[in-house]
């Protein structure tokens, strides 16, 4: 199972750093409270950010003789430390304008100690840090492998925020919450990477104290601290540290630790002595403390606290999901060599296996060969009769990563026996180019000289099980291989069965004919034309699928009567006022469609039988044009007055008909032919095309209008089947 | 007059019974002690202070840069000579060093060491790097509690007293 790059990396990133990267997180969630609590200490003064230093110096001094030093520290809380006779902690935070104690510094909290030498170093000391920072730097890659993933799975960057197809609980949140968690989780990273590569010495952080040339300094003329220039226009909030003179001797000097310099100051004259502007990465090391740890405030420090918390969230669904998808991988008990039924999966997340598998463990049940592959590995296939492809599609209507050479792979092994093959798509209908590329593979499958449509291509929305069982129901009937009973998504279990009284037979003219019936439709009974109608002709497990068309309170069949037909020989076999048993199936694609501005139906042979139901309910009128294919006039006698009848209440524009075996021997395809620019014109208006008849007849069909459309619009006809406004139902 | 005499003897008395302590107490002296530290890259460091006897063994801590008790086994020497007398050092702890950064403390030291041979050692260690014994050590004299004292390469760039 290949998945892309970004979706390798990720998965390969957090495996290899998820539980430095868990350890992190949980005690990062800690921390965060570090800079929360410190916040909400008293010791911030008021007007702090407009005292100069001319104001609190001297004020300071004066009330601390012994004062040695004075810190700001994040919080803007002022320190002075002392030399202060008989003092035990000669430490307090005061208020800068009157000296006023405000507080005395507690000991370090030992639980936040060790709980960032915890995160810091793993009590590793230097390799440690070594992998701690390694953890941030992985970190940091995870988020851009995200990001990547996130813009993919969105199909650009302007889609970023857009709404999020739901699969499940784990995945679901991995994207959102990744959504909004990206930009905090990539600071730490980020920044968490920087103080690392800081701590190894990477950047220049050296200390480089100003020089201070002893011969020069003046002892005239004295001024008073509160005069001196640089103090009057240098605000407390711009200081991290100042080191009072040690004695009061004029080489003793003032040593102001501002944000981005240092400066000596003569303490007699107020001379600058000396000014060192500190190198950038010693302000990017600021920053990033800042950004990393939350110290100073105490919102951002949530936000860090909510993003950690996001990260223990991400390794254990992006786990779940691995799972998953883990879950999902092909043990072969057959070679493809020896398969006579060959499963194709395109698939980018995995989740389309788990239905190839289905069916796979059924025909194995069933005694069958069968082989599950992605369709990357298509190949010869020698003792292959059955190809079925199961693909999803991936960006813009493009081929998911494990089917991107399917094209190339078809040209160079063409098979060397017939195949039968059947397509069915899975997608969403949240996104537009729904199945876009399950189409574009029919579309190649038919172009092969070896291949044979089994039946018509199917579409899976959201994984729906109902669709999933409506394709194997019709794979099933035409292959002769039950699988129904798919495991886990098991439908005819809990299926309905109805009882349906026969009101009307028409029989047929001779064998190969086609005959017409119809049922009564129960009060409760609900259903529409293009649903089918499955019958159990012998009691079984062996179904029969007929195209319903729904005529005021009946249900109509066309039935083309085979020669020792299963299901038409039963059903021809009906008496009036006979009950079967049978189930109706939804298939709601093939609905008449409301709403639209024109409808085109197409159909050949028995595939008439929905649309004569959707013609007479089209009481709104849309102009719908009607294409039918007979073998002879004999049976286009049968529906000849509905159609007129309709035709003159205004529900249906326009009756084209072929005849293959009279007049001029048309097929249904000559007047699609004839009228190619009209079909174009319809696609463009936002019409409608729906296609009800044999899979030969579809082919010929599709394969004149790709041509049409490409000439007309540079789309080919996957364009439009994608935007579902192609609907075929055939056999 | 006896009355005066015993008077007088009362007061010796009192001098004496308030003298004893006081006299201990002149015996010591305040001194401020600055430690300026190199440009070096690294953690804080851990500085110990110690007053060495004359036969070159510790004699007493006079103080320690740095409050957590985890990290002075890195002062391996030092920390020997604690492990066993174990004395509360609470009063003469103070927060560690960074590169580049000073640190100015008061310690207290007995008159009747000084100029008797006896030495002051700075020993610091950094987490990770090298551990210096004797990052400085100085002669206690009159001569060297006035004046800078050079470092010779380690942590600490100078040393500098002055009465207090």
């Amino acid at each position: 199972m290949t998945i892309s790059v970004w979706r390798y990396s990720h998965l390969a990133l957090a495996v290899s750093s998820f539980l430095l990267l868990s350890l992190a997180a949980l005690t990062g969630i800690i921390l965060a409270f570090g800079p929360v609590t410190e916040k909400m200490q008293p010791y911030r003064v008021n007007n702090f950010s407009d005292v100069t230093l001319a104001q609190a110096l001297p004020a300071l001094r004066t009330r601390y003789p012994g004062i040695t030093a004075l810190s700001v520290d994040v919080n803007q809380f002022v320190q002075a430390k002392g030399t202060g006779a008989g003092e035990k902690n000669p430490s307090v935070y005061v208020d800068p304008l009157t000296g006023k104690v405000l507080g005395h510094p507690g000991e370090e909290n030992e639980f936040f100690q060790w709980v960032t030498a915890l995160h810091r170093s793993l009590f590793l000391h230097e390799a440690g840090r070594f992998f701690i920072g390694l953890t941030a730097f992985l970190l940091l890659l995870i988020t851009v492998s995200g990001t990547m993933l996130v813009i993919q799975r969105q199909r650009g960057l302007k889609r970023f925020f857009t709404p999020i197809v739901r699969e499940n609980f784990a995945q679901f949140y991995h994207v959102v919450l990744g959504r909004w968690s990206l930009i905090p989780i990539m600071i730490i990273a980020l920044t968490g990477t920087y103080l690392s590569l800081a701590r190894f010495g990477f950047f220049d952080t050296a200390h480089v104290s100003p020089k201070v040339d002893f011969d020069v300094i003046q002892a005239k003329p004295v001024k008073s601290p509160a005069e001196f220039a640089i103090f009057k226009k240098t605000k407390l909030s711009e200081v991290e540290s100042i080191e009072f003179p040690f004695s009061e001797d004029v080489e003793d000097y003032y040593t102001l630790k501002l944000r981005d310099r240092e400066v000596t100051v003569n303490q007699v004259t107020g001379d600058i002595l000396g000014e060192v502007k500190y190198p950038a990465a010693v302000f990017y090391t600021n920053l990033s403390l800042d950004l990393h740890t939350g110290r100073g405030s105490s919102v951002w420090a949530i936000i860090l606290a909510l993003a950690s918390g996001n990260i223990l969230f991400f390794i254990y669904s992006g786990f779940a999901i691995t799972f998953k998808r883990l879950g999902n991988r092909t043990r072969n008990k057959f070679t493809a060599a020896e398969s006579r039924f060959i499963i194709l999966v395109g698939s980018e997340n995995g989740s389309t296996f788990r239905f190839a598998q289905a069916l796979n463990q059924q025909l194995l049940k069933a005694g069958e060969k069968s082989f599950v592959t992605e369709l990357n590995n298509y190949a010869r296939f020698p003792k292959a009769e059955h190809l079925v492809v199961m693909t999803a599609t991936y960006g813009l209507g493009d081929a998911p990563t494990n089917a991107t050479r399917l094209a190339k792979l078809l040209e160079r092994y063409p098979q060397s026996q017939p195949i039968s093959y059947s397509v069915l798509g899975f997608g969403s209908h949240a996104y537009p180019d729904f199945c876009k590329y399950a189409f574009e593979v029919n579309r190649l499958l038919s172009h092969q000289a070896w291949a044979t449509a089994l039946t018509d291509i199917h579409t899976v929305d959201d994984k729906s099980p109902e669709h999933f069982g409506l394709w194997a129901e019709a794979w099933s009937q035409q292959s002769g291989i039950p699988v129904t009973m798919l495991t886990g998504l098991d439908l005819a279990a809990n299926a309905r069965m109805e009882s349906l009284t026969v009101t009307k037979i028409t029989p047929a003219a001779q064998a190969g004919g086609t005959f017409t019936m119809a049922f009564k439709i129960g009060s409760r009974l609900r259903v529409r034309s293009g649903d089918l109608l499955a019958i159990y002709p012998a009691n079984d497990h062996r179904e029969r699928l007929y195209s319903i068309g729904v005529v005021g309170k009946e249900i109509r069949l066309s039935v083309r009567l085979h020669p020792e037909g299963l299901g038409s020989g039963f059903l021809h076999g009906l008496t009036v006022e006979q009950k079967i048993r049978a189930r109706i199936v939804k298939n709601e694609h093939f609905h008449f469609p409301g709403g639209v501005p024109q409808v085109v139906m197409i159909s050949n042979g028995t595939g008439i039988a929905p649309f004569l139901g959707m013609i007479s309910q089209n009481r709104k009128k849309i102009p719908v044009q009607l294409y039918c294919g007979f073998r002879q006039r004999l049976t286009y006698n049968l529906y000849q007055d509905f159609l007129e009848q309709s035709a003159a209440e205004g529900k249906l524009a326009a009756i084209h008909t072929a005849f293959s075996r009279e007049g001029n021997k048309q097929y249904v395809s000559h007047l699609i032919q004839r009228d190619g620019d009209k079909l174009a014109r319809l696609f463009e208006n936002g019409g409608i095309l729906m296609i009800c008849g044999s899979l030969a007849m579809q082919k010929d069909v599709m394969e004149l209008l790709d041509a049409i459309c490409m000439e007309q619009s540079g789309r080919g006809v996957s364009f439009y089947q994608s935007r579902n406004q192609v609907r075929t139902d055939c056999y | 007059m006896m009355l005066s005499k015993f008077y007088s003897a009362g007061l010796l008395a009192l001098a004496l019974l308030f003298a004893a302590p006081a006299v201990s107490r002149a015996q010591t002296a305040k001194y401020k002690c600055m430690v300026q530290m190199t440009s070096y890259m690294g953690e804080e460091a851990y500085v110990v202070i110690s007053l060495i006897n004359p036969k070159g063994g510790y004699e007493k801590t006079l103080y320690v840069l740095g409050s957590d008790k985890k990290w002075y086994n890195t002062l391996k020497d030092w920390f020997a000579f604690y492990k066993q007398k174990r004395t509360d050092i609470s009063a003469i702890t103070g927060a560690s060093v960074a590169g580049g950064d000073r640190s100015v403390n008061v310690i207290e030291l007995e008159n009747s060491k000084i100029n008797a041979g006896y030495k002051i050692r700075f020993e610091a260690a950094v987490e990770d790097k090298k551990y210096n014994v004797k990052d400085i050590e100085i002669p206690l004299t009159t001569e060297s509690l006035s004046a800078k004292t050079e470092g010779a390469g380690g942590y600490i760039r100078y040393v500098r007293f002055s009465p207090n």
